[in-house]
């Protein structure tokens, strides 16, 4: 997955700035697919690739700020570079707010961008591992037995095999042999690793 | 009467002959003193009498005399205060002796003297022309001379000079004085020192303009976030080929013959984008010249496309369409160039703003047509708010404006300047939603109407 070239996803209305980026960002190695309008970029099928968007602040149709916003309620989870030609701070601020990694006023120099779509592919890698992560954790609980995926949930809200077992009013030696193997079957070698595999698979609240 | 008793019994009869003739004298004496006596009496009443009545008479001339005086002593005081009143008005105040050859001075107060500057000796006996300085207009002097000669009154602003070379501007009011048969006899004259006023209706035109120029730049700063993005685009652009470039050239070699092509292509690109940007500098520039208005042949059409471009960025980024719908065999106009760029993006602005808070309106349709033989109209009509009544009056003055952060000039100079070039500048609420700016202008302007423009209020 992460042989591949990351790519960058350009969208600007303005025709020669799509185009300029395109060849600056090719001649740097990077697959780019520039986009005029929000909505096509929205229709277009996203490879599991690591990505990043640079993203023009004033749109016609839709501006950046609800393409972001747009973007979060679909769960797509790409970091944003924005460019504008307005120094809007308000607006700015509100991108850096909404989970933008980057605010570049135009004109940039390709440093600028560079390092922006450095930081940004940093993010998007961990937000991907982060994602691979939780999805083989989630993949683990499915293999627990229900009696199994209870006695995680309590020795994760840090009670002791005791405690089960005086709650459950099952034998102690029963619980011992649960939790042995949710360990097992989780692929967990302490039970604080454990606890943090609940937090992250969200079945308790990470406080 | 006891002596003459005494001498009788003394003297006897002898003494009573003589005391007989005696007594005779005595009686006619006495009665001769008596009339005497009456007489005086009837002397010395008369005298009284004459002399009461002397007194009298006296009485009368002496209160004649009193009213005499008092009578002249009233002239004298109303001549002087006349002279007063006359020596404290600002005015200059003169008389001329119209039947003197050469229309000597003969009066003047102190305001003259101090308006020309020139002492009593210099005035009166002199003629008046002498006084407004050897540089004053000739042909004003003449012009006062025929008057004068035909006995009629004359007025008029001249430029004069006072004694110290100092220059004024005079206005000058000249009437003929008749005496009880009619003939002239004098002429006065006013004159009033009108130079400051002159000055601030100067100062008040150069106002006029400077706000004008202010308001265009007021309307620039308005596009300037749209301007600079305008600027940025390109120049972004440029920037990101001309990296590229050099990313190329920097890289890994690539076929030669495919290099020089791509390289070749990027430039083409970087040329492009430049003149992009040039021509933005260019209309900003065009924006910003302060200059005296300038009558030129104007073809409307061009005017209205030209102005759509300038405005295309803010339409953009506001989400709305401008539609134009102009008449293809539109006469051309005469105007200012500038003056009449600057109302047709405020007309738009104003309407962009109406459209503002509403999605649904998006659609701005500016018209040109002719309306007569001799007129062109053109139309901005939105799709907006529209106007409330109680604004309908009050769009158009100074100040008035319903944005919060609004000048309340754009419409007031607006109009001014439409009405400058002849026309007619009017709002009307659309019965379908919106409003609608129209204003006429004139097909052919004579010269001499919009010579000068907009301060030709005369």
């Amino acid at each position: 997955m992460t042989s591949r070239k990351p790519i960058i996803y350009v969208i600007d209305d303005d025709v020669s700035i799509g185009r300029a980026l395109s060849l600056l960002l090719k001649a740097h190695d990077f697959t780019v697919e520039t986009f005029t309008r929000p909505a096509d970029f929205l229709a277009f099928k996203h490879p599991k690739t690591t990505c990043c968007l640079i993203l023009d602040l004033r749109l016609p149709q839709m501006n950046g700020l609800v393409l972001q916003e747009t973007m979060a309620s679909q769960g797509l989870t790409i970091p944003i570079i924005f460019i504008s030609g307005h120094g809007n701070i308000p607006k700015s601020v509100k991108a850096m707010k909404g989970g933008a990694v980057d605010f570049l006023p135009k004109p940039f120099t390709d440093k600028e961008l560079l390092d922006a779509i450095d930081r940004a592919i940093t993010k998007n890698k961990m937000q991907n591992k982060e994602q691979s992560e939780i999805a083989k954790i989630k993949r683990r609980i499915k293999t627990l037995s229900p009696r199994e995926l209870e006695v995680f949930r309590l020795v994760a809200s840090g009670m002791l095999s005791k405690q089960i077992a005086y709650k459950r009013g099952t034998a102690l030696q029963t619980i011992k042999v649960h939790r042995a193997r949710v360990m097992k079957k989780m692929q967990a070698k302490t039970v604080t690793e454990l606890i943090h595999f609940a937090q992250k698979a969200g079945l308790i609240s990470s406080k | 009467m006891k002596k003459s008793k005494k001498s009788s019994s003394v003297s006897g009869q002898k003494k009573a002959k003589k005391s007989v003739s005696e007594k005779g004298n005595l009686n006619v004496e006495r009665s001769r003193l008596k009339r005497q006596v009456s007489d005086l009496g009837k002397n010395r009443n008369h005298l009284r009498d004459t002399v009461h009545q002397q007194a009298d008479e006296l009485k009368i001339k002496n209160g004649q005399i009193k009213k005499w005086a008092d009578k002249e002593r009233l002239a004298e005081e109303q001549i002087y205060i006349r002279t007063k009143a006359m020596d404290s008005t600002a005015d200059g105040i003169f008389i001329i002796d119209a039947q003197k050859k050469d229309f000597p001075i003969i009066y003047y107060n102190q305001s003259f003297q101090t308006m020309t500057g020139y002492a009593k000796k210099d005035i009166l006996g002199r003629n008046y022309f002498l006084l407004y300085g050897a540089d004053a207009d000739p042909r004003i002097a003449k012009e006062i001379k025929n008057t004068l000669r035909q006995e009629k009154s004359f007025y008029g602003e001249m430029l004069n000079f006072r004694k110290n070379g100092e220059k004024y501007w005079n206005y000058l009011r000249i009437a003929p004085v008749r005496d009880a048969s009619g003939v002239v006899t004098h002429y006065v004259g006013i004159q009033t020192d009108v130079t400051l006023m002159r000055q601030r209706d100067f100062e008040i035109k150069e106002q006029r303009e400077e706000l004008l120029h202010v308001t265009r730049v007021g309307k620039l700063s308005e596009f300037v976030s749209s301007l600079a993005h305008e600027i940025s685009q390109p120049l972004t652009a440029i920037l990101s080929y001309a990296q590229a470039a050099q990313r190329i050239l920097a890289g890994p070699p690539t076929e030669q013959a495919e290099r020089e092509l791509q390289l070749q292509e990027i430039l083409q690109y970087i040329v492009n984008d430049d003149q992009r940007a040039s021509e933005v500098i260019r209309r900003l520039r065009a924006l910003l010249k302060k200059s005296d208005p300038e009558f030129i042949s104007i073809d409307m059409n061009a005017l209205i496309s030209e102005t759509v471009v300038l405005m295309t960025t803010d339409v953009t980024v506001r989400n709305k369409v401008i539609k134009t719908e102009l008449h293809s065999k539109l006469p051309i106009i005469r105007g200012d160039r500038i003056q009449l760029q600057q109302v047709l993006l405020n007309l738009i602005s104003n309407s962009l703003d109406a459209m503002e808070s509403n999605d649904e309106s998006r659609e701005l349709v500016i018209r040109a047509f002719r309306k007569g033989p001799k007129t062109i109209m053109v139309e901005v009509k939105d799709s907006g708010c529209g106007i409330p009544a109680q604004n309908m009056k009050k769009l158009f003055k100074h100040f008035f404006t319903s944005k919060p952060d609004g000048l309340g000039m754009g419409l007031s100079i607006s109009r001014s300047i439409i009405e400058a070039h002849g026309g007619q500048l009017e709002a009307k609420n659309n019965p379908d939603g919106g409003a609608t700016f129209y204003f006429t202008l004139p097909v052919v302007l004579s010269k001499s109407k919009g010579k000068r423009i907009p301060n030709d209020q005369s």
